[in-house]
């Protein structure tokens, strides 16, 4: 895989991309995260817990998926009223990003699965 | 489930969410002394009691550990096994300070755990009662104070 700092980096200039993580599967910490673009000041700062709730919904996600026999789920896309979370599994990391609702999901699931792929 | 058993009826509350949210197996919140304060998922005291002294003395090492490596005591630790794993780490409310340690499977993850633990803290600051018995810190009787607390709860020995 790409050092994480540029993954995180080439994902958060996707644009609509507000923040990009790489998030252990396993534990749900992050590895590498962007800053929250337009985060106002004193705002609380929410990536530890999107992160992890994030990892954690992705890890039932395959379990879901695995019921049903699907096979490996390949991305999750959470839809939100102000934004969209983006999941992406790549070995034993995952990528997270927020999107914004108007935001090129279509360049944002390519890129999140270019760089998902290159860890494989 | 089954809902925590509590010494001190205003965890019961955030302990079970904390439970609930985290996904939990089981966990014990106890003063720093070893003195049992809530717990969930035993059913023998013995196993509590257990918890209690190891976390109390783990506390301490930890304690030292960190003040002589970074300055400051450690917050929190974290023991990854092959099926469960651990974690422990202190809640503070008001000038009160707690231990807990729960320990949880594939079902949950450290990231949600330490955030769920956050959102408990949070709730002790907030419950903490304004009139807490004083006897918190150690009294030098760390027996009795953990036979004491092991009554509240699974009842007097010979009744559980």
């Amino acid at each position: 895989m790409r050092a994480v700092s540029q993954v995180v980096g080439s994902l958060s200039r996707v644009p609509g991309v507000v923040a990009a993580m790489v998030v252990g599967a396993a534990d749900g910490l992050i590895i590498e995260a962007s800053q929250i673009i337009g985060l106002a000041a004193g705002a609380p700062d929410t990536r530890k817990h999107t992160a992890a709730l994030a990892a954690y919904l992705y890890s039932k996600i395959i379990r879901a998926s695995d019921a049903a026999r699907l096979g490996t789920p390949a991305f999750m896309r959470l839809e939100a009223d102000k934004a969209h979370i983006c999941v992406v599994g790549a070995s034993d990391v995952v990528l997270v990003t927020i999107v914004t609702p108007d935001a090129n999901l279509g360049r944002v699931r390519l890129d999140m699965m270019n760089a998902a792929r290159d860890n494989q | 489930m089954t809902n925590p058993t509590v010494a001190e009826a205003w965890v019961a509350a955030p302990l079970k969410r904390l439970m609930e949210d985290a996904r939990l197996i089981s966990g014990v919140l106890l003063y720093p002394s070893g003195r049992a304060v809530g717990q969930f998922g035993f059913s023998n005291a013995a196993d509590v009691m257990s918890i209690c002294a190891l976390t109390s003395a783990i506390n301490a090492s930890a304690r030292e550990l960190g003040r002589q490596l970074d300055g400051k005591p450690f917050y929190e630790m974290h023991h990854a096994g092959a099926e469960r794993q651990v974690f422990m780490a202190r809640a503070s409310a008001a000038a009160q300070e707690f231990l807990f340690v729960g320990v949880f499977d594939r079902e949950s993850s450290l990231g949600v755990v330490e955030i769920y633990f956050g959102e408990f803290q949070k709730a002790l600051e907030k419950l903490l009662p304004e009139k807490q018995a004083p006897a918190v810190g150690p009294s030098g009787d760390f027996e009795g104070e953990l036979n004491r607390s092991l009554d509240a709860l699974f009842g007097p020995i010979g009744k559980r």
